[in-house]
């Protein structure tokens, strides 16, 4: 009985002072792992070939370090308990019969309360930043462009030509993607598009859902049948990209993809020429060929949504495996 | 007052061995709510392996990038099902086991309020588990939109027939719903009405608060999807165009329906689960449930907020801005009342006298998958970093760790905590210590490397992908496999534990719970004498009775 | 376990009132069930008409009707309406005869409801039929027939269950101390109206 009374108010005492300081240690340690787990966020991400993807990779850093924190903390405690806290083989007796601590309890709803409107907050200012969404989203939310402050001027010494020029059209249909340049009268499977300029978009659907969506650029908006999106992102880094069909969209969704190419603007105006100068064909398509190939195989299947022809257009690129 | 209630290891004979009786029973249209939880529990293990095979097949597949194991049509197919029968006809029927069989117990009730309504929603279970499962076999096959079946590609019916695949996968899903409507009537009535004397809302177990916060959820969200469903019903059979968009339709609206019950569906799934926790840490930690009252009302917080954040499912849909924050700042609101449970149960464990049974190997797996679920589920509510993987592996990592990793470590948990009681019997320790270890590495094998491959942009719901993903799916459908072996253990365990394990007594973990102080089994109509309960329900380290009378009747002295 | 410093507050009185409570009838947990169910159900309709809303609110003024209809009749759907909401008070009457234990005035007043529900009913279908659209016709044509058609349904519910209760209150001695069967149906006939003024608001007036 004894034993017992003084064991509850030891642990009555949580705070004294050597438990801060032992704490406070500890705190300070997972602080570390965290920031440094916070850093090493950013290499389990594509190239950021977007400003988008600039702002969002440095979200995602902080809630990488915010998240490790708590959860190295927790299972942390847990472990600890699981090491140090196990009852001795014989021992049959009960732990203390602690039923709460209003202060800790108080402590322990504050700190989540804190930490989301601070993980909310940083989120808002990112996505305000993006505004990548159009037409949609109300006027209240300001357009600013999507450029982070370090890359400002770097982008600010180009003038946005394409700001005022028609948004590029992007049809998608099951399952094909056509881009169609207004102004030049060009239509591609691939897209094309000029480094570090606004590029604007309107995305329709034929068919089904289909998704637009660039890991690169860490950008992604459903495309809705019937109604046409207003979409734009900044891309900042030239070279080779995946786009993706990101909304299940059907048999042969997985084969809805097609690339990317960032530009400098001379080799960007070199391709529309070289595009406009092209008679229209009808592109090849990953889908036709899956569905040939699996009406030949002697193969199980079901019976599947036809695909829709291919689109004819002015430029497709053969270049399959040459993106980032 | 003696404190012999709590300690008596009761010297009785073992229960008698099964007879052929008994086992019967479990086959017949029985009201015993004990029967029907355990009808109920095995029904949902069935489908659960069977939803577990059609993973390893996903699992073959995507071993390789090209689509080479099965065709595209079959592959969707798969995951359709896959995510169908784990949601539908595992985790909901499972958990309506538990609470069937634990709440009348747990509340001191002889059954449920409702028992001829309890066994007629229950036998609904085999009606559309084998509607669903027959939609393998109709022209078509079974439906291949996702579980979601968002239209139109859930309209697009390519056979023609009026039965395909996806009027039977919705016929299933109403069924399903109309069941857990009849139990979620029931189990709220008995948990508010048929509480033993002296169990006031205060001294309740948690469990008991965790099922009743999931089963108004239930009551709440289910209507909605049940009017979307009948709209989609309606439109791919009548013709109707509700979500058909090339007539006017508005395929955006069925999304919504779909998330207002979907969403909060997933909290019906853990709360229960948070309710097992609450039992199992405070047996084996030998210490009172930490802040007991605010946990349980947490849980109560829990499902109101759970009914308003629907929308993060829909970040990249086409919904404005202003909504995107708007349920982007409710979502992460949800991330207190959760986190006051977790800090909670740390603290439980915290200076306690552990013992590192099975089923508390697999409660502490379990919060431990929690909380890195609950970590991306935070990470994914921040609408600008959603866009970046939704849709991508990065969401199946998030949920299937809290779905395999919380909620089937947890059901673990709970049968083998409650194994004694239910059976009579001791299950084999180190079966289930290796069951736990398999379990544990493979659930982290195959999970954990969805992260990454979401991070880099690797949709989800595809049979073929890019090569660079390679890497990342070989580790993760090994896992895959490794997590398929560790049911063996588990059912090995099981059966023979249950022919011919150890007698187990009334109360093996000297736990504290009306359960516990009747006989295992416990009796047909569980009570001799109705307890009267006067302490709160965790009184380790207390020696307080919990009831003032004998329930077990003239059996203990 | 060590030591007994058990100092446990059973208040003895506090306990007695508990135990008081737990001889409920069956009768009542059957109608608090009800209830709950009762809530759920609404929730499906409200569903439907929150999904009529956006459909309205979104569509354009000019395809919101279906190609050359102007907007739907009120005046025989009103009288419709009047039926039907008196009738959760002559239903009202009925229990309360059944209170007194005035048998046939309950029958009485019972068939009257039944009556007034059937005349709704036939109201309805006689509405259905002069429609120039059908449930095919667009958004509208969709939304309208499932909410009339779905309330229908519940109203034809309602009817055919008072036909029971009907029935069983020749069975003697049945309703000696009050039935629950009767106080669902009455129940359930109140959400039934109660679905309907909204759902007249919102086709009808709103338009
Ligand atoms: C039981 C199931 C379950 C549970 C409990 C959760 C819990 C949560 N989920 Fe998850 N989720 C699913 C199952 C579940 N989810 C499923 C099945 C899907 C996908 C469906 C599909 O697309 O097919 C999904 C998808 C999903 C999405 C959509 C992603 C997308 O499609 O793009 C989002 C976005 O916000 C999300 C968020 C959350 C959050 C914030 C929680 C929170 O409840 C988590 C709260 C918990 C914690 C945060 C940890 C404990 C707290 C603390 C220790 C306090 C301190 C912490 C902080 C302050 C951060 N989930
Ligand atoms: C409770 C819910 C639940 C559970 C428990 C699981 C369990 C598992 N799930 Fe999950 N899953 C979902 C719910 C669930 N899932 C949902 C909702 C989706 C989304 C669907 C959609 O997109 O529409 C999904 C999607 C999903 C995908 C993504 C598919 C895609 O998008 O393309 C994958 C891929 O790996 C996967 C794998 C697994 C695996 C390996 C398990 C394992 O835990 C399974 C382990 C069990 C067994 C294997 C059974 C028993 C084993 C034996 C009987 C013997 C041993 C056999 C062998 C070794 C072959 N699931
Ligand atoms: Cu094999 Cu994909
Ligand atoms: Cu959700």
């Amino acid at each position: 009985m004894n034993t017992e009374n003084t064991r509850t108010r030891d642990l009555n005492r949580v705070l004294n002072r050597r438990r801060i300081i032992n704490l406070t240690g500890l705190a300070a340690v997972n602080l570390l792992i965290s920031l440094w787990m916070g850093q090493q966020a950013y290499r389990w991400l594509p190239p950021q070939a977007s400003a988008e993807s600039v702002l969002v990779d440095k979200l995602f850093s902080f809630m990488t370090a915010v998240g490790c924190f708590i959860f190295i903390g927790v299972v942390g405690t847990l472990l600890y308990s699981m090491v140090f806290h196990r009852a001795a083989k014989y021992d049959t007796s009960d732990g203390p019969p602690i039923e709460g601590n209003v202060k800790l309890e108080i402590v322990w709803t504050a700190v989540p309360i804190i930490l989301i409107i601070w993980i909310g907050t940083v989120s808002f200012n990112t996505y305000d930043q993006m505004s990548i969404l159009g037409a949609i989203a109300p006027v209240t939310m300001k357009t600013v462009p999507t450029v982070p402050l370090d890359r400002k001027k770097e982008v600010l010494a180009n003038p946005n030509p394409t700001d005022t020029s028609p948004p590029i059209e992007v049809n998608s249909r099951q399952w094909a993607w056509e881009f169609y340049y207004p102004d030049e009268g060009i239509s591609s499977t691939e897209l094309h598009l000029p480094v570090n300029q606004r590029a604007r978009f309107k995305l329709t659907s034929e068919d089904v859902l289909h998704g637009f969506y660039i890991p690169a650029f860490r950008v992604k908006q459903d495309i809705i049948p019937g109604r046409a999106i207003d979409f734009s992102f900044t891309p900042i880094r030239e070279g080779r990209y995946r786009l993706r069909d990101s909304e299940f969209s059907g048999t042969y969704f997985a084969a809805n993809q097609t690339n990317v190419v960032v530009e400098s603007e001379a080799a960007f105006q070199q391709w529309l020429t070289t595009a406009a100068a092209s008679p229209a064909e009808p592109a090849e398509n990953a889908a036709s060929k899956e569905f040939t190939a699996a009406q030949n195989s002697g193969r199980f299947r079901w019976k599947t949504v036809k695909p829709a022809p291919a689109p004819t257009v002015n430029y497709t690129s053969s270049e399959k495996d040459s993106y980032e | 007052m003696s404190n012999a209630l709590l300690e008596v290891e009761s010297p009785r004979l073992p229960p008698q061995p099964e007879t052929p009786e008994s086992w019967r029973r479990f086959f017949t249209f029985s009201t015993d709510h004990k029967v029907i939880g355990i009808q109920y529990i095995v029904t949902a293990f069935v489908f659960f392996l069977f939803g577990g095979i059609l993973a390893m097949v996903m699992r073959g597949e995507l071993i390789t990038p090209e689509a080479d194991l099965v065709d595209h049509t079959v592959y969707n197919g798969l995951f359709t099902m896959h995510g169908t029968i784990m949601l539908f006809m595992w985790t909901f029927p499972m958990l309506n086991g538990l609470a069937n069989y634990l709440v009348p117990l747990m509340i001191g009730a002889r059954d449920m309020a409702f028992p001829r309504l309890n066994a007629v929603a229950f036998w609904m279970v085999p009606v559309f588990g084998v509607i669903l499962i027959a939609s393998f076999f109709v022209p078509g096959g079974p439906s291949q939109s996702g579980w979601w079946a968002y239209p139109p590609v859930s309209l697009q019916n390519p056979t023609g027939n009026l039965i395909n695949g996806q009027s039977l996968w919705l016929l299933a899903v109403a069924l399903s719903g109309v069941s857990s409507i009849m139990g979620a009537v029931n189990i709220v009535t008995t948990i508010f009405r048929m509480r033993a004397p002296g169990m006031g809302w205060f001294k309740m177990p948690a469990f008991c608060w965790t099922v009743l916060s999931a089963q108004l959820i239930q009551l709440i969200g289910l209507p909605a999807l049940t009017a979307g469903a009948v709209m989609l019903l309606l439109d791919l059979t009548v013709g109707t165009s509700f979500f058909e968009p090339s007539r006017g339709g508005d395929p955006v609206l069925y999304q919504h329906f779909f998330w207002f019950y979907s969403h909060p569906a997933v909290y019906v799934i853990i709360l229960p689960i948070f309710g097992v926790f609450s039992e199992v840490f405070p047996v084996y930690s030998r210490k009172p449930l930490f802040g007991y009252k605010v946990v349980v009302v947490s849980s109560l917080l829990i499902t109101t907020f759970s009914l308003i954040v629907w929308v993060h499912h829909m970040f990249a849909s086409g919904t404005p801005g202003w909504m995107r924050m708007l349920f982007m700042f409710t979502t992460m609101a949800i991330s207190i009342p959760t986190g006051i449970k977790v800090f909670a149960w740390v603290a439980t464990v915290w200076g306690g006298k552990l013992r590192l049974t099975t089923a508390m190997l697999f409660a502490l797996g379990g919060l431990f998958s929690f909380l890195f679920a609950g970590i991306t589920g935070i990470m994914l509510a921040s609408t600008p970093f959603d866009i970046h993987v939704n849709n991508t592996y990065f969401v199946v990592g998030h949920f299937h760790y809290v779905i395999n990793g919380a909620v089937v470590m947890g059901f673990y948990a709970a049968i083998y905590h409650w194994f004694p009681k239910m059976t009579g019997r001791m299950y084999y320790e180190g079966l289930g210590k290796l069951h736990f270890a398999l379990t544990f590495i493979g659930i982290n094998l195959i999970f954990l490397p969805m992260h990454p491959l979401g991070l880099m942009g690797m949709p989800r719901r595809v049979a073929s992908y890019d090569p660079e993903f390679a890497f990342w799916n070989v580790i993760a459908s090994l896992g895959g496999f490794l997590l398929g072996v560790s049911t063996l253990p588990f059912l090995l365990n099981m059966l023979s534990s249950w022919s011919r394990g150890e007698a187990a007594g009334d109360n093996p973990w000297r736990a504290i719970g009306l359960e516990w102080l009747i006989s295992s089994p416990p009796p047909h109509e569980n009570f001799e004498e109705i307890p009267i309960v006067i302490s709160p329900p965790y009184g380790y380290g207390s020696d307080e009775p919990l009831v003032s009378n004998n329930p077990a009747g003239a059996v203990n002295p | 376990m060590s030591s007994a410093n058990v100092e446990s507050a059973i208040d003895p009185q506090a306990l007695n009132a508990q135990v008081a409570h737990v001889t409920e009838t069956e009768e009542d947990n059957r109608m608090f069930g009800f209830i709950v169910f009762l809530l759920s159900e609404s929730v499906i309709f409200l569903s439907f008409f929150v999904g009529y809303i956006v459909y309205k609110t979104s569509a354009s003024a000019t395809d919101w009707f279906p190609a050359g209809f102007e907007g739907l009749e009120i005046k025989a759907p009103l009288i419709n309406t009047i039926v039907l909401v008196s009738s959760s008070f002559v239903i009202y009457f009925a229990e309360r005869c059944l209170h007194r234990e005035n048998l046939w005035g309950f029958r009485l007043f019972w068939l009257l409801t039944m009556a007034m529900g059937s005349f709704f009913l036939y109201g309805q279908a006689v509405e259905w039929m002069s429609l120039p659209f059908g449930f095919k016709s667009g958004v509208f044509g969709g939304t309208f027939y499932l909410l009339t058609g779905f309330h229908g349904l519940h109203v034809l519910t309602g009817v055919l269950l008072q036909g029971i209760m009907l029935g069983r209150s020749f069975i003697p001695n049945n309703y000696a101390e009050g039935e629950y069967g009767v106080a669902a149906t009455s129940l359930f006939w109140h959400f039934v109206d109660v679905i309907w003024i909204v759902l007249f608001l919102l086709i009808y007036l709103w338009q």
